[in-house]
């Protein structure tokens, strides 16, 4: 655990360092991919953890962002309370849910959870006086802290990315050195086993969908108050296929590889964005040659690429 | 007047369901033979069609021969998908090659918007047929022509599955790999063509489907996930039973169009695929496969 600690702790110095020095238009665009990687880092509670493959990070996020926006348009002093509120619900609503999808494979887990996210998605479309349908929100209120005042900028947005980062980050090693971590690796070794062995399969499972469905509604929040503005298109399923895709070019029960192959990826997807038409294939051809080698470099086709984007075979 | 409305439903659903139900058959093929969920499935079935639009603007292609360039290219794109995901990882775990073709997916998009352009593409009816009337039941000719594509589809598919010594090893793989291997099937070839074929299957749909809502560069994605629900509707067992699984999910869609707005029948619909999922056993606990 320390080991990997030190390391959540230097990543998130480097980008920290990085982040003082980005004038503010690039900070934004780097905003953009921690909040990409603390949803990656919501996702690994589930698979890395749990071995559950979920598509509803979309779905959790919105829920978030639209929670924390409504909540706050309510109650505009009302952060210290709406956070945790907002955070539990997501908690609880992602353990809910997993109870009855627990049984399917990963495949169809992948399938019945990203149907939950488009399912999401048309809810708030359908719901347009409270949401704003398809027209989206404007968030007219900043979430704001004693002492601290009021998050508002994208300094202020950084850090709290980086908080939530740090904080996700250490509870993910804590949890998975713990009994209920190796409860979940033993369920997602072997589900049969870990259950003839007494261990509460539905019960530890729900636990971890419930820690990563409530960091997702985390980033939520910080994305709406970060672009000031809300729609259901940014909480499509794009968003929930491609944090899944980071994860597994990263390597999932990893905690520090799957944040640093979002961070590099997607500045070098967004270095493609001049490209106009093209940009939708360069962007998958990217992928698709992050999942190939690493699935050459477990193989040993590709021994000679940096341990960078391929994860290690046993933990996959 | 609820008689018509209904009447419009069946007739819009019956349309659209055999789309569906021809892309629930390229899903099962694929998931049976070789376990993996298709992504991509969607794709196909966009490409497909936009070359088949670019051959009808160059040649004069009759009935016979649209079919057959369907059938030629629907194959080609079939293999091509195979040798880019699945014949690439095959020891991989199941989640990385299920992301291969997603990142498939975004690939076949982005060429599709590159060499065709984002604007919607009419494909022109290669295969007219005369409308239908049954009572109060009106058939479109885009209906009858979609469902005598899927019916014939799915007959030719049946006889070449059950009557062919190919056929019966791609059934043989589906129900166990490791047995027909050892009676000297050669599983990875058995895959390779059920994405073939599930290529053919989703040219054919976008043969059915282009004259009646345009091809789009972003339809893929949505009428795969669709052709999943119809599967898993169908129950992964039977052609049979999985083609009259996408012909229920359109009539059932068309029904709560008329009942619903757009966007809760779309929730109700993805509500059904959950909570069949949830309830229905899994397909891996089934003995008989297609």
């Amino acid at each position: 655990m320390r080991r990997e600690v030190r390391s959540l702790a230097a990543f998130l110095a480097a980008v920290a360092l990085v982040g003082a020095f980005l004038p503010n238009v690039h900070l934004l665009a780097l905003n953009q991919h921690l909040f990409l990687a603390l949803n990656v880092l919501a996702l690994n509670f589930c698979l890395g953890l749990g071995g559950q493959a979920s598509m509803a990070s979309g779905a959790f996020c919105g829920l978030g962002a639209y929670g924390s926006v409504i909540l706050h348009s309510l109650l505009p002093q009302g952060t210290l309370v709406i956070v945790p509120a907002v955070a539990s619900c997501a908690f609880f609503a992602a353990a809910w849910i997993s109870k009855p999808l627990e049984k399917l494979g990963e495949g169809f887990l992948a399938m019945a959870t990203l149907c939950l996210c488009l399912i999401f998605v048309n809810l708030v479309l359908a719901f347009a006086p409270l949401t704003g349908g398809s027209n989206g929100m404007m968030v007219s209120v900043s979430p704001s802290l004693p002492l601290l005042g009021e998050l508002k900028g994208d300094r202020a947005n950084f850090a709290a990315l980086l908080f939530l980062l740090a904080l996700g980050g250490y509870i993910f090693a804590a949890v998975r050195d713990s009994r209920l971590g190796r409860a979940l690796l033993a369920c997602k070794d072997d589900s049969l086993a870990a259950s003839s062995c007494g261990i509460d399969r539905l019960g530890v499972r729900a636990v971890s969908f419930g820690i990563g469905g409530a960091f997702s509604a985390l980033a939520g929040m910080v994305l709406a108050n970060s672009t000031g503005f809300i729609s259901p298109g940014q909480f499509d399923l794009g968003l929930s296929l491609k944090t899944l895709l980071f994860l597994v070019i990263g390597g999932p029960g990893r905690l520090v590889r799957p944040l640093l192959a979002v961070v590099l990826l997607e500045a070098l997807i967004s270095s493609f964005h001049s490209l106009g038409e093209a940009t939708m294939l360069v962007h998958g051809l990217i992928l698709a040659t992050a999942l190939l080698a690493g699935y050459w470099r477990e193989t040993g086709g590709l021994a000679w690429l940096p341990r960078l984007v391929a994860p290690a075979a046993k933990r996959v | 007047m609820l008689v018509l409305y209904l009447a419009q439903a069946v007739n819009s659903g019956l349309a659209l369901g055999a789309v569906y139900g021809l892309m629930a058959l390229g899903f099962c093929l694929i998931y049976n033979s070789s376990r993996l969920i298709n992504f991509a499935q969607g794709e196909l079935l966009l490409l497909g069609g936009l070359v088949l639009f670019s051959l009808s603007q160059t040649l004069q292609l009759g009935p016979v021969s649209a079919l057959l360039a369907t059938g030629v290219f629907g194959f080609l794109l079939g293999h091509l998908l195979y040798s880019t995901t699945l014949g690439v990882m095959l020891l991989a775990q199941p989640l990385r090659q299920l992301m291969l073709t997603v990142a498939a997916s975004l690939i076949w998009q982005g060429a599709a918007v590159l060499i065709w352009g984002k604007n919607p593409l009419k494909l022109e009816q290669f295969v007219a047929m005369p409308a239908l009337r049954m009572g109060p039941v009106f058939l479109g000719p885009n209906t009858v022509t979609a469902l005598v594509l899927a019916v014939a589809s799915v007959a030719v598919l049946s006889a070449f599955l059950g009557l062919t010594r190919t056929g019966r090893a791609i059934r043989a793989v589906s129900m166990n790999a490791l047995a027909a291997r050892l009676q000297g099937v050669n599983p990875v070839r058995a895959q390779a063509l059920s994405f073939a074929l599930s290529g053919i299957l989703s040219a054919l749909a976008a043969m059915a489907i282009g004259p009646q809502t345009m091809l789009r560069y972003d339809m893929g994605f949505g009428l795969g996930l669709k052709g999943f629900v119809a599967a898993t509707l169908g129950g992964y067992t039977s052609l049979g039973k999985v083609f009259c699984g996408g012909l229920l999910l359109g009539v059932i869609e068309a029904c709560l169009t008329l009942a619903f707005s757009a966007d809760l029948k779309e929730t109700l619909t993805y509500s059904l695929l959950v909570a069949l999922l949830v309830l229905a056993p899994t397909p891996q606990s089934r003995q008989q496969k297609v």
